[in-house]
């Protein structure tokens, strides 16, 4: 028996354990594995696998029983998924219905969840920019949250290491605030937003419109062949999951990579209740696991841990690691996790027509979306009355006008014979909230879910300086769209719920000082070196960029941390 | 597997291209399974004539071939509130009384341009019933026509894998 108990916990020890499957968590198991540490990657979903698991991938559109549209129970279940721009009958399989998941909204919060192998990397917009140290000393100069403990100088030479291996299509455009970057060629603007490009250049020094970046292979290098991906085929039917692997997700990506070293364990239907703590060893030992099929509980045991169940539920699994040391959560003596939590504001768009340049059209579709409008809102200094700025989408496009006023044949004609429309241009608002410590998360006491673990409380909201930037955006907006001769100006408060936008950060920030912040330069918890968290849970600021390439970078960041403090015997 | 199940599979994998006998049930219901509409046969066979006559057969199939009928019915089934699904469910009604007084006789029996006439008039009419009805039907039909199958093979051609964009094509 004794034999047997040793052997079973031989079994169960691994040199690392990852928390998470998404973008970051399977990112952590491709460092790890690559540099030959028996890595086990828990999952609390299902697997999907790369190519087998995604049964809408190749479907027409009049395959789906309602074309495509979710039905009105579905909708009234699940009022929370419905509101997510993504989910739709033909991707709704990826995402978490609101009954099976249930959380507790203390004010109005969408949470946007991907329960599955792959996490939400599988469905995300796949928006890429570089943080710049506009954004790294943003806190600093601007007084609030606490400052990085990190430069642009520190994660740069990360994100060419992940640009690199996912493939990011962009131009390399010269701007301080958006650093290049290792890119694919662009998806280039089309002539509408080409225009537009032209004219804010004409008139303002510091705005740009550039080409989205995106994480899709324009034109693939040998490296992305090697992975077994090709070229994009513009289906920009993306969150089915891709065939061709057209673009970065970690099922296509870096959880096979992981596998193929023979280092990585990939265990789905396991959720993380918390992380072991010995109090004697002064570190972590380990994770508790339940097996979300069978419920048993189980025990994993490794030298360090990465914890990257995504933001909130990265919060939730910290906070419900207690021990005799750690009452309020694990490396949590300032009591600070949890808060601070911020997100990004998309709740504006502005649309308009062009009826310029009439002698172009668009063929075949752009996976990158179209443009993007770096900050130049409070940049080089303090110029408004709200603090920080906001990015910006920006698209255009013309589309096929069907008269469908007539009945019979004239209603058969008018739709088979479309008019060309004009262009019409639209943008939507990206702007960085402020962390406030009455943005928190924090576990019920009383109730719990199927397996045990408590349900989060999420008391988030948006404040003055989010409402002052959408009016600043609807202004300057309005003036450049005036300047570029667009007409039929509208704009739209779209009343959205913080957590629609699916970019929730912070909870166990980074920072320099233990009191004012749960981890160092490294991710690694102030108070317990060997766990650390580089998902969206240790961002100490939002910035305005789509976040996930700088969680990718920090996390291949700090694997190499890892590994070298391993190596050192120091964990 | 029975036949109503049979059919609404057909019906799914065949996106509506699929051609029906005319006359082939005595069961007096609808031919698909309905979960909140309760349409009779008689209603169903009006619809089809009202999409048949929203959009015709001519060189190429019209509603009745495509189905168009049976999708409209789907789509309030499913995808609309219950609300709505009354307001079909009682302008359909409204619409047969009112046709075939209009008519003089039943709406199937009379030719094209009476009908066209006759749902022209119903933009213009007051009858909030009969316009509600009216406009979740063309819509539905607009809707099922452009995503059929046969449309989205041979006369709008929808493209699965583009492979290319092109932001400066010719208009």
């Amino acid at each position: 028996m004794v034999n047997l108990a040793i052997d079973s916990i031989k079994e169960r020890t691994f040199d690392a354990i990852v928390v998470g499957s998404g973008a970051s968590g399977s990112w952590a198991a491709k460092e790890f594995t690559e540099k030959g540490f028996k890595t086990l990657l828990l999952e609390r979903g299902r697997n999907v696998e790369h190519l087998k698991d995604y049964p809408t991938t190749n479907m027409y559109p009049y395959e789906f029983e309602h074309r495509m549209e979710m039905p009105y129970a579905d909708q009234q279940k699940n009022p929370i998924a419905n509101r997510c721009y993504a989910y739709r009958e033909d991707t709704q399989h990826f995402f978490v219905k609101d009954d099976e998941h249930p959380y507790i909204q203390v004010k109005d919060f969408d949470w946007i969840r991907g329960y599955q192998v792959g996490g939400k990397s599988l469905m995300w917009a796949r928006q890429v920019q570089r943080w710049s140290d506009f954004d790294y000393e943003g806190p600093a100069r601007d007084g609030f949250s606490v400052d990085w403990p990190i430069r642009y100088k520190d994660i740069a030479p990360w994100y060419s290491h992940v640009e690199r291996f996912i493939g990011v299509s962009g131009n390399n455009d010269g701007i301080p605030e958006l650093p290049d970057g290792d890119h694919l060629p662009a998806f280039p603007l089309n002539a509408a937003e080409d225009h537009f490009s032209k004219a804010v250049k004409l008139h303002y020094k510091n705005r740009h419109v550039i080409s989205a970046r995106c994480a899709h292979l324009s034109k693939p290098n040998p490296i992305h062949l090697e992975q077994g991906r090709v070229q994009c085929q513009n289906r920009v039917l993306c969150q089915r999951g891709c065939p061709f692997g057209g673009y970065y997700s970690a099922n296509a990506v870096t959880i096979p990579w992981a596998q193929k070293t023979g280092n990585l364990t990939l265990r789905p239907h396991s959720v993380v209740h918390s992380i072991i703590y010995d109090e004697t060893k002064g570190k972590a030992t380990g994770v508790k696991v339940i097996d979300t099929n069978t419920k048993e509980e189980m025990e994993f045991f490794a030298k360090v841990i990465f914890v990257n169940a995504a933001t909130l539920n990265t919060n939730l699994i910290l906070l419900n690691s207690v021990s005799n040391r750690f009452p309020q959560g694990l490396g949590n003596d300032n009591g600070i996790m949890g808060k601070y939590v911020a997100f990004h504001n998309y709740s504006a768009t502005i649309g308009a027509d062009f009826d310029g340049l009439q002698q172009f059209r668009t063929d075949g579709r752009n996976p990158a979306g179209g443009g993007y409008i770096p900050r130049f809102r409070n940049v080089y200094r303090q110029e408004t009355d709200f603090l920080r700025g906001w990015a910006a989408g920006f698209r255009a496009g013309r589309s096929d006008v069907r008269d469908t006023s007539g009945i019979g044949n004239d209603l058969k004609e008018g739709m088979l014979n479309p008019k060309l429309g004009p262009w019409r241009v639209s943008s939507h608002m990206m702007a960085e909230t402020i962390p406030k410590e009455s943005n928190f998360v924090a576990l019920d006491a009383d109730k719990k879910d199927a397996w045990g673990i408590p349900l989060l409380r999420i008391s988030i909201d948006y404040d003055e300086n989010d409402k002052k930037m959408r009016k600043d955006y609807y202004e300057q907006m309005t003036e450049m769209y005036e300047k570029a001769g667009f007409t039929n100006i509208r704009t739209r408060d779209d009343n959205r719920r913080p957590g629609n936008d699916i970019h929730e950060m912070g909870g166990v920030r980074m920072g320099h000082d233990p009191k004012t912040s749960l981890l160092n330069k490294w991710n690694q918890l102030h108070l317990c070196k060997n766990v650390f968290v580089t998902d969206g849970a240790c961002m100490t600021s939002t910035s305005t960029q789509n976040p996930t390439l700088t969680y990718m970078a920090l996390t291949a960041r700090a694997v190499n941390h890892a590994v070298n403090e391993l190596k050192q015997n120091n964990l | 597997m029975n036949r109503r199940a049979a059919v609404r599979n057909l019906l799914y994998i065949a996106g509506g291209a699929l051609v029906l006998p005319a006359c082939f049930r005595k069961s007096g219901k609808a031919s698909i399974e309905l979960a909140n509409l309760a349409i009779s046969e008689d209603d169903e066979r009006l619809l089809a004539e009202l999409t048949e006559t929203l959009i015709p057969a001519t060189d190429t199939p019209g509603g009745k071939e495509l189905l168009l009928h049976l999708f409209v019915l789907k789509m309030v089934d499913d995808c609309h509130s219950p609300k709505d699904q009354q307001q079909f469910a009682k302008g359909l009604s409204a619409f047969s009384a009112w046709s075939e007084k209009e008519l003089d006789g039943e709406f199937a029996a009379a030719n094209t341009d009476s009908r066209v006439k006759l749902l022209d008039k119903i933009g213009k009419s007051d009858n909030e019933e009969l316009k509600k009805f009216f406009s979740i039907t063309k819509r539905r039909a607009i809707q099922g026509y452009m995503n059929s199958r046969y449309v989205m093979t041979n006369l709008v051609k929808y493209e699965l894998v583009p492979g290319r964009y092109n932001g400066f094509a010719p208009a």
